[in-house]
């Protein structure tokens, strides 16, 4: 139980942090324009992924998909950030 | 969809504990934010001889003026309510050198650290933010939110297989335990939307500054923190000219930001507060915000030259940005500042029922512990029954104590009115505790639900006995609004009176291998 509720706590965190950082940067225009909704945007996430993380079989298969997850989710969005593909 | 047998005893255990971890915390959160839902109504019903008269815009002005003159740190920035609005009167406040904020009326132009007017409103909604502890409080408050969303997911996945057959199931009968699950599952599911919208938007305004701090440097590359001041604010930064300049009136900014409303089709632009930045300066700045109808996000401000008029920037319903339309929209959606006034009792309803919601949660641990065939009950269910009974009846009559105590020291000691109600808030509260831990459950709830009965029927006659208002002639005298507090307060005290009387015959008349039982809790 609880290395499935810290697997949704710290990887989980990371992975909303970096969907939040592809919807801030991928949405229309500066990500300075929509700030505010993508500041929200984290809070359910990271809510959905703490609970989702008890999906997961046990907590070795749920740290390792969210830490993978998480780390897939930033390489996009630094590299769309250092393509200069979005804004 | 089904879930597999191991999924749903799962996300039972999650939905269990993250429930019990939050819902003490939770149920004082909803049945102060029911009442914060009322929260402008409190400072008529506390003092109607202090808010007896209705101010105007040449009162404001001079309360502005005095201002302004005798606190040089208000010049930089100061806000101020115009009359009318939440209040009858008008309130100034501002930063002092050391950063305490300090409110201002016409009849106290020196300042002090003390809201006036308010200290009733503001203690329940401390309550409801904080739980009444300082700094921390908002910090596991949005802590507990967080957990309230993993509750509302898991509950949900477990509730899902029979969400739909059993949406109007209510099963009254001998099986009370199904009777509460009904119970506590049709109210879940009928008010979810509005239990995710309170789970974020509580956990966002919380610990919105903590996120972003952390995602600062994850996502937005060090940049968040330039970006915020555009995405939260109407006026534009303007540089300090150093050129002394007369501000135009309070009268001619409200008819400007009026007018520049009407301009972009609001009809109905009711001013409410104003912030002015660097008063007499040729670069002044006024925000007016205001309320319009007919929107989500119902408040809206317009930035003006504090010299000139002319208007800087607007954010207005309909016309504005994806974050300022964003900010006020879930603003409101959390307070339930916008639609008619069917609206705040929806609010009102949904906090109570989920003040129920935490509350029968509890009771459900409890119930599913029950040893059936046997008067002695487990020890963690007699103590839980304990902890619920005391501090979730505990508040409710801390609740109305300090309704009590606001109008006595109103009467009788002015000047200590903030200090007074804390102290009976909190003081009767941890007294319930401790009835409730050396009482058996059943007892306990039945004793503090008629002392909820009683005190809570002591809040209209409290404030009948001071002001001379009663339900009968309140309304008549023109102050409705008071009389509707006490008309609130009456009907939650036949309520807990109700409550009282069906514990009691459920001491007597129910199944005796419980710990609501009369003989029942023995350890």
């Amino acid at each position: 139980m609880w290395g499935r509720a810290l697997a949704g706590a710290l990887p989980g965190f990371f992975l909303a942090a970096a969907l939040t950082g592809l919807l801030a940067w991928c949405a229309p225009g500066p990500w300075q324009d929509a700030v505010v909704p993508s500041l929200i945007f984290f809070v359910p996430t990271w809510m959905l992924i703490l609970g989702g993380a008890f999906l997961f079989a046990d907590a070795r298969r749920a740290w390792g998909w969210l830490t993978a997850a998480a780390a897939l989710a930033f390489a996009l969005l630094g590299a769309l950030k250092t393509l200069g593909w979005v804004l | 969809m089904k879930p597999s047998s191991t999924t749903l005893r799962t996300f039972t255990t999650v939905h269990t504990w993250v429930g019990l971890a939050a819902g003490f915390a939770l149920f004082v959160a909803f049945y102060a934010g029911a009442i914060t839902v009322f929260r402008d109504a409190l400072p008529l019903w506390q003092s109607p001889h202090r808010l007896d008269r209705v101010q105007w815009l040449g009162d404001a002005q001079r309360l502005l003026d005095g201002v302004l003159e005798r606190h040089p740190e208000a010049r930089t920035h100061m806000g101020m309510l115009f009359p009318g609005g939440e209040l009858p009167q008008s309130i100034a406040y501002w930063q002092d050198k050391t950063g305490v904020w300090q409110f201002a009326t016409l009849d106290d132009l020196d300042g002090n650290a003390q809201r006036p007017f308010t200290e009733l409103a503001d203690l329940v909604n401390e309550l409801h933010y904080s739980v009444g502890l300082p700094v921390a409080g908002t910090y596991l408050m949005g802590l507990v939110s967080l957990l309230y969303g993993v509750a509302l997911f898991s509950g949900l996945l477990i509730h899902w297989p029979k969400l739909t057959k059993d949406l109007f199931a209510l099963r009254p009968g001998r099986n009370l335990k199904q009777f509460w699950q009904d119970a506590h599952n049709v109210i879940g599911v009928l008010s979810l939307p509005f239990h995710i919208l309170f789970a974020v938007t509580g956990v966002v305004l919380c610990l919105v500054f903590v996120f972003a701090s952390a995602l600062n440097p994850l996502v937005f590359d060090g940049k968040l923190m330039q970006a915020l001041p555009a995405a939260l604010d109407t006026a534009p930064q303007r540089p300090v000219a150093n050129v002394p300049a007369a501000p135009r009136s309070l009268s001619f900014w409200y008819a400007r930001s009026v007018e520049a409303a009407r301009a972009q089709g609001l009809d109905a632009f009711e001013p409410a507060y104003l912030k002015l930045a660097n008063a007499g300066d040729a670069n002044a700045v006024v925000e007016v915000t205001g309320v319009s109808s007919r929107s989500l996000g119902p408040q809206g401000s317009i930035a003006l030259a504090a010299a000139s008029g002319d208007v800087l920037a607007s954010q207005l319903p309909g016309h504005r940005d994806a974050n300022h339309a964003t900010l006020a929209s879930a603003y409101a959606l959390h307070f339930g500042d916008y639609g008619n006034a069917v609206v705040p009792w929806l609010y009102f309803l949904l906090g109570l029922g989920g003040a129920f919601l935490f509350y029968s949660g509890n009771l459900l641990w409890i119930e599913s512990r029950r040893k059936r065939r046997q008067l002695q009950q487990s020890r963690a269910a007699i103590s839980m029954g304990r902890a619920t009974v005391g501090v979730c009846i505990g508040l409710c009559v801390a609740v109305s104590a300090a309704f009590v105590a606001a109008q006595v020291f109103e009467a009788a000691a002015p000047t200590h009115v903030d200090a007074g109600i804390r102290w009976t808030c909190f003081a009767s509260w941890g007294a319930c505790v401790a009835w409730a831990a050396v009482r058996s459950p059943a007892q306990a709830a039945r004793e503090l639900l008629w002392a909820a009965a009683a005190v809570t029927a002591a809040v209209a006659a409290a404030h009948g006995i001071v002001s001379g208002q009663w339900l009968w002639n309140g309304s008549a005298s023109g102050v409705g609004i008071a009389s509707f507090v006490d008309a609130i307060a009456l009907a939650m005290s036949i309520a807990f009176a109700m409550l009282a009387r069906a514990t009691a015959y459920r001491m007597r008349h129910g199944d005796p291998n419980s710990i609501w039982a009369s003989g029942g809790a023995r350890r």
